[in-house]
Parts: C-alpha cells; sequence; structure tokens
C-alpha cells in the first residue's frame, strides 16, 4: 500500500513499541518505509497507544485524521474482527485520493489514567534496569508496572520476552483470556469489540 | 555525593545526591540533566519558559529537587532511589493535544539503521503511523 499510494502524497510510518532490533529487522524485511525502533515505549505515552497493531492516520498539517485502531496486516484474526486487511487499505484509499474518512473516524480516544502511566514508566525503568544487568530491580519494576495496567499489552505482553517468557505461549493465552472476559478494552477503535 | 540517572528523551546522568528519597542536584547541572534550565522567569527550554512561581517548591536548600521540576513540566514521574534513576515522562500537554484536540504530537526515534527520524520530517504527507511489535 505504502508504494501504491506513494506517489499520492502519502507514507507509512512504522515505530516498532520492542527494543529486540533484530527480530524488528526480520518483520520488516523489504519494506520501503520507514520502521522506526521505540524500546522506551514513548509513542504509547504520547498517543495513548495500549495494544499493537495501533493505527494512526495523520494528516498533511499534523491533524489526526482518525485515531487509534486496532488494525491488522494480515487476515489472521479476520474470523474475530469480521475486518480485513483490505477493509482497512481501501478506506485508506479512499481518505489518501478523496479525501474520505470513515463514520469511526471521529471516535474518542480514552486518554491514559494515572496507572496507566505510572505503569509506562515503570516498564521504561524495568527495561532500563535490565540492560544494564539489574534483573531483580528490572523484575521489581516489571511487577510494578503488571500490576498498575494488567490488561495493557504494551505493559505486560511487552515486558514476556525481556522476562524469558514466550510472549506467544501459555502466558500470553492466559492475558489474553483475561482481556476478553474485561471486554478487550483497548484505547481507540477496537474491531475485536467492533464485532462482539 | 551520589549519580542520578534520568530516563528523560535521553538517559543522562547527573551528580547529586539523595535525601529523604528526594533526588537533589546543583541548579546548574539542570540543563545537562533534563535540557531545561531554571532561571526568573521559570524553568526554560530555548524559548519555551513554564512558570513556576519563585522556584522555592523546587528548591531543598541551595538544590533543586530533580523529581519537582519534572512534575513543574507537567510531565509524569518516577523515582526510585535504590536505583538511583528519576524517570521523566513524556509531556501530559502532548498526549492531551493528541487525545483532545486531535494534534499528532511529533516524536523522534532511531530506525534500523539508528538515524534519528522524526514525524515531522514528513509533514507534508498522509502519514500512516503503525504502532507494531515482534512481541
Amino acid at each position: 500500500m505504502h508504494e501504491e499510494l506513494a506517489e499520492d502524497g502519502f507514507t507509512v510510518i512504522a515505530v516498532a513499541i520492542d527494543e529486540a532490533v533484530e527480530s524488528v529487522r526480520a518483520l520488516a524485511e523489504n519494506t520501503t518505509y520507514p520502521v522506526l525502533m521505540d524500546p522506551d515505549h514513548i509513542l504509547t505515552e504520547l498517543y495513548a497507544i495500549s495494544n499493537v497493531p495501533s493505527v494512526v492516520w495523520i494528516d498533511g498539517q499534523g491533524r489526526i485524521a482518525r485515531p487509534n485502531a486496532n488494525e491488522f496486516g494480515s487476515d489472521m484474526f479476520s474470523e474475530y474482527t469480521g475486518r480485513t486487511r483490505e477493509g482497512h487499505f481501501d478506506q485508506v484509499r479512499a481518505w489518501v485520493r478523496h479525501g474520505v474518512v470513515p463514520d469511526d473516524a471521529d471516535s474518542e480516544v480514552a486518554d491514559l489514567d494515572d496507572d496507566e502511566l505510572a505503569a509506562r514508566l515503570h516498564f521504561r525503568l524495568a527495561a532500563h534496569l535490565r540492560r544494564i544487568g539489574d534483573e531483580d530491580g528490572a523484575a521489581a519494576h516489571f511487577d510494578a508496572a503488571a500490576r498498575l495496567a494488567p490488561l495493557d499489552f504494551t505493559v505486560v505482553r511487552a515486558a514476556m520476552p525481556l522476562r524469558g517468557g514466550d510472549p506467544f505461549g501459555e502466558e500470553f493465552f492466559a492475558l489474553l483470556a483475561q482481556y476478553q472476559a474485561a471486554g478487550s478494552p483497548f484505547h481507540g477503535i477496537n474491531p475485536l469489540r467492533r464485532a462482539g | 555525593m551520589a549519580t542520578i540517572t534520568v530516563l528523560g528523551d535521553e538517559v543522562t546522568t547527573a551528580s547529586g545526591e539523595w535525601a529523604g528519597g528526594r533526588p537533589l542536584i546543583e541548579p546548574d547541572h539542570l540543563p545537562a540533566a533534563i535540557g531545561w534550565t531554571l532561571k526568573p522567569e521559570g524553568l526554560c527550554r530555548g524559548d519555551q519558559c513554564v512558570l513556576v512561581g519563585d522556584g522555592s517548591a523546587l528548591r531543598v536548600k541551595d538544590k533543586l529537587d530533580l523529581a519537582a521540576v519534572v512534575g513543574a513540566l507537567d510531565c509524569p514521574a518516577l523515582v526510585d532511589a535504590d536505583a538511583g534513576v528519576v524517570v521523566m515522562g513524556q509531556p501530559n500537554a502532548a498526549r492531551r493535544t493528541a487525545v483532545r484536540e486531535r494534534l499528532a504530537p511529533d516524536f523522534t526515534l532511531a530506525d534500523l539503521d539508528g538515524v534519528s527520524r522524526s514525524l515531522s520530517d514528513f509533514a507534508g504527507k498522509k502519514r500512516l503511523l503503525v504502532a507494531f511489535s515482534s512481541w
């Protein structure tokens, strides 16, 4: 889509909420748009992002044309979301070429509350302590972050690989079950909820 | 004296001390620590100043309480005296601008080659900002 719409004054900017450069590089193979690393999760603070993927449409003047939405780059979850990758792409094309935005574009994104903000700082401190070899300090702050924002994937799931866990394993499915039982809370437009 | 690490837009260190769990530094060290300077008119960075009254709420004797300074700049703060770290979050105003006024906050991050790129580098284009991950 990036290549298709490049002539129309459009670009994708991908930001990895991640510190695993090589894993991100593997995912970003053959991409022609910028792929940025955000190991400290700055973007989740600035845009109140609580899960990935989250996409934000930003116009040429820096206004948010459609806020945080959980849109996937593949159809792996279409059965659950009732939403296809092409469905999103068609909407992006209509926006880029004709300035048309979908009805959900004026949806509100809930601000982060104090606990969600504090969780992000604990996560960041934990990631820092881990990088300098203080595993115990890191664990304490990863735990504090998870207590404050137990259903925030950028806090809890992002910590799994940093704590030697498996973000696609048992603990992820336990988190997912809790998340879904709580109504799939998401800062922005969530197809999972839309479909439900 | 102790070394205080600041996790802000960059990771910096400042020499200072911990007093009752509060991170204290010399006012002269503030610009190197967080990029802001305490002036008579307030906390300033470039041509931007934030009013802080007479600044007495930020001071402990002749030192500055770094966490109080971060709070005065309306950024979330987290202090861990054992680890010797102050975490300075992104400005609350930037996030509120995004969720309330729908203006996209600018940011600068390194790409996969380590080159700094900003959202504003692509001003004039319609941008699909995609937050993703390998986890």
